[in-house]
């Protein structure tokens, strides 16, 4: 089937006519890329295979399933099953529009370049496919293992899936609009107290987090650079040591030192002299003593962290700067205030920015230190705990509770209060501001 | 004699400074060595339990029986091994399919690129454990419940979006000239890939591999979801069951542990130089 095609550009609709047919035609019929034409077509044929068990389940996706009480309980209709295929499935069209789109530029794209040199390109997949290629299985692979899983988490922030009335396979879980929303917000006094809390206490402890590690990170990065002690190498590497050990080990090391009654660290205190013969101090076991501790044991395992950043972050700093200031003058104090630092936080500001996102989520300084600890007057209903911040409730709504809807209307808040934060330090970065999108 | 009073008295106010650094470092260094050496003590301290502890550091004797009861009373070796396929598979595929898609967005142009890299930011925000329960379905769906190769995914699917993008923008400062010169000679967009641009990223790429190795080891909350058999169980499971509430085998899980982490440890503070060149660099070229 040898078809002419035409060099001066008028064969272009007739092109864009077949490719939009069925994928891989135009590339088929006229630009004689079989291989590619073949593995478009093969892929639009298993579409169109699938389509009814698509469309039902898409169906699914809006109904959830019906009760069917009189059945037995693996033959009802499982209601997150449903919902989770439904978008596994609208993932997988996703992919099928852009791959659709693709076939169809790329067709277009060889026929521009036949135009202008005469010849037809390889008959293989050609290196004209390595980008789609090459991002592939990057793509596959955060569809369907992160974006999935996040849009069935914001679907579940519309349904009443919770314990112990919509559990499938038993029961079904409907759709019931803001209702989770309003409950959280105020139509629940001892809900709505709780998330208040709850989320007071996870941007206080983001910011304070943030700012310790950074604070105590650049001092231990200045005076190490300055001071240059013979010791100095020594102190750098114990310095490094927070860092190395895995945070789950030093946490739950911490965790057994600061216990109240036969923790090392009281008991140290009592052998000192310092507390008391039977005085126990409540480390970990007073709400408010033990938000002071997960500050401080944070600021232990997370100023390494800050101290290679600012140290990396200085030696961008010309040499001649200091040697003027010097002549000048000027002492420590002053060099570090009006040259080291301004530098140092020009530099980086982004990262500042990053580190607080990620304490916002630091699910493991709190789970693995204090559990989330000490129980308040609502623990018992709402599972939130003293130290709990948003992702640590998460989990235990999750695991414990399986108050799934609940946990998913925090995790949409989360996402509404640090998207515009990535999304702001993202249009700062150079790269966005530079380069050519 | 002013100068030399001056003089004097800088050098004076010098001593003292050094000093106080002193005295501050090694404050800060018994703070920072302080929950480490008990860790280190407990492991070769008979008995079991942190209220049984004495509390002089190496104390109460010295003992190598938590150490021995790991290798024979309890599946350490089996642990060890999981956890390193599952580390050692994740670090390989984190490198390839990273640096794959950061050359591509690097270099190419592209629809939807912008929108893409945003999309990679805002899904990086999030710990994988948000969406745990679609995680498993989807495991299930093609068959990787209590399987390694399942585990391997998920944190591969994690590391993903932040390490695209720290590669991004550092291959973002590498010459472009660098690969024109290549395809003029004629070499194809995957060898470029692999000639050029790979070797002259190196340091972002090891200290990608490192930090996506490191990351399995004590990661909790998906092995717990997803490996039930035992034979499938990992160093973080294992570990954490010597401290669950049921029992409190304090002195076995600082053993299990140290042996992991000396290695890190080590591991770290020789390569402390490369550590600040990368993560500085990350910070410099954002």
């Amino acid at each position: 089937m040898e078809r002419t095609l035409q060099r001066d550009g008028t064969a272009r609709g007739r092109l864009l006519c077949a490719s939009l047919l069925f994928m891989g035609l135009g590339h088929i019929l006229y630009l004689r890329q079989y291989l590619k034409g073949v593995l478009f077509a093969l892929v639009e044929g298993i579409v169109l295979i699938s389509l009814p068990r698509m469309i039902g389940g898409i169906r699914n996706l809006f109904t959830l399933g019906d009760p069917h009480p009189e059945l037995p309980v693996m033959e009802r209709d499982h209601s997150v099953f449903m919902l989770i295929d439904g978008v596994m499935l609208l993932a997988a069209l996703f992919l099928f529009v852009l791959l659709y789109y693709i076939s169809v530029r790329s067709a277009l794209g060889e026929y521009k370049r036949y135009c202008d040199t005469g010849a037809f390109s390889s008959a293989g997949l050609g290196d004209h496919a390595f980008p789609v290629l090459g991002l592939a299985p990057m793509v596959v692979l955060v569809l369907f293992f992160v974006v999935v899983p996040l849009v069935f988490s914001a679907c579940v922030a519309f349904t009443d899936y919770s314990s112990p009335h919509h559990i499938p396979p038993n029961n079904t879980v409907n759709w019931v609009g803001l209702d989770n929303f309003v409950a959280l917000f105020g139509g629940n006094a001892t809900w709505a107290g709780a998330l208040g809390r709850v989320a007071l206490w996870t941007l206080i402890w983001a910011a304070a987090a943030t700012l310790t590690s950074y604070a105590g990170g650049t001092i231990m990065a200045v005076l190490l650079q300055e001071s240059r002690l013979k010791l100095t190498p020594f102190f750098r590497s114990v310095f490094l040591l927070p860092y190395a050990v895995p945070s789950v080990v030093s946490m739950l090391v911490w965790q057994n030192l600061l216990n109240g009654s036969f923790g090392t660290v009281n008991r140290t205190l009592i052998a000192l002299g310092l507390i008391g013969k039977d005085t126990v101090i409540p480390w970990l076991s007073d709400a408010t003593l033990a938000k002071f501790t997960c500050v401080f044991i944070n600021l232990w395992a997370g100023f390494p962290y800050f101290m290679l950043l600012v140290t990396g972050a200085m030696t961008a700093i010309p040499p001649s700067v200091y040697e003027a200031a010097k002549m000048d003058g000027a002492n420590r104090f002053q060099v570090f205030r009006s040259i080291t630092l301004p530098q140092v936080l020009y530099q980086t500001t982004p990262l500042i920015i990053m580190s607080f996102t990620h304490n916002i989520n630091n699910f493991g300084a709190i789970f693995f230190l204090t559990g989330g600890n000490p129980k308040v007057a609502d623990s018992t209903v709402t599972s939130a705990k003293g130290t709990d911040i948003i992702i640590t409730w998460v989990y235990n709504l999750t695991v414990n509770l399986q108050k799934y809807n609940f946990a998913a209307v925090l995790a949409v808040c989360i996402f509404v209060v640090l998207a515009p934060a990535a999304i702001f330090n993202f249009r700062r970065t150079k790269s966005f501001r530079e380069s050519e999108f | 004699m002013t100068d030399e009073k001056r003089y004097r008295s800088a050098r004076r106010s010098e001593k003292f400074y050094r000093a106080a650094v002193y005295v501050f470092f090694t404050v800060v260094t018994l703070v920072v060595l302080y929950p480490l050496v008990y860790t280190v003590s407990a492991a070769f301290t008979p008995g079991s339990s942190i209220s049984a502890l004495g509390l002089i550091p190496f104390g109460d004797g010295i003992t190598l029986d938590h150490f021995r009861a790991l290798f024979t009373d309890t599946n350490y070796v089996r642990w060890f091994r999981n956890t390193m396929i599952i580390a050692a598979s994740t670090s390989a595929l984190t490198v390839v399919v990273c640096t794959l898609a950061a050359y591509i967005f690097s270099r190419f142009r592209f629809v939807f690129k912008k929108s893409m890299m945003m999309a990679l930011l805002i899904l990086q925000i999030f710990p994988s454990f948000v969406g745990m329960i679609a995680i498993y379905v989807v495991l299930l769906r093609i068959g990787g419940l209590d399987t390694l190769w399942g585990m391997v995914l998920i944190y591969l699917a994690g590391n993903v979006p932040y390490n695209t993008w720290l590669v991004k923008s550092y291959m973002d400062t590498i010459p472009r000239s660098l690969d024109e010169a290549a395809r003029i000679d004629g070499a194809s967009n995957f060898r470029t890939y692999v000639q050029i641009i790979l070797p002259q990223a190196k340091p972002m790429v090891i200290f990608q591999a490192i930090t996506s190795f490191t990351g399995p080891w004590m990661e909790f909350i998906f092995s717990k979801l997803i490996l039930r058999s035992n034979e499938n169980q990992t160093l973080a499971l294992g570990l954490y069951s010597f401290v669950t509430d049921k029992k409190n085998e304090f002195t076995m899980f600082c053993a299990g542990a140290i042996l992991i982490a000396i290695p890190f440890m080590l591991f770290f503070v020789i390569t402390q130089k490369m550590l600040v060149t990368s993560l500085g660099g990350a910070a410099v070229k954002e």
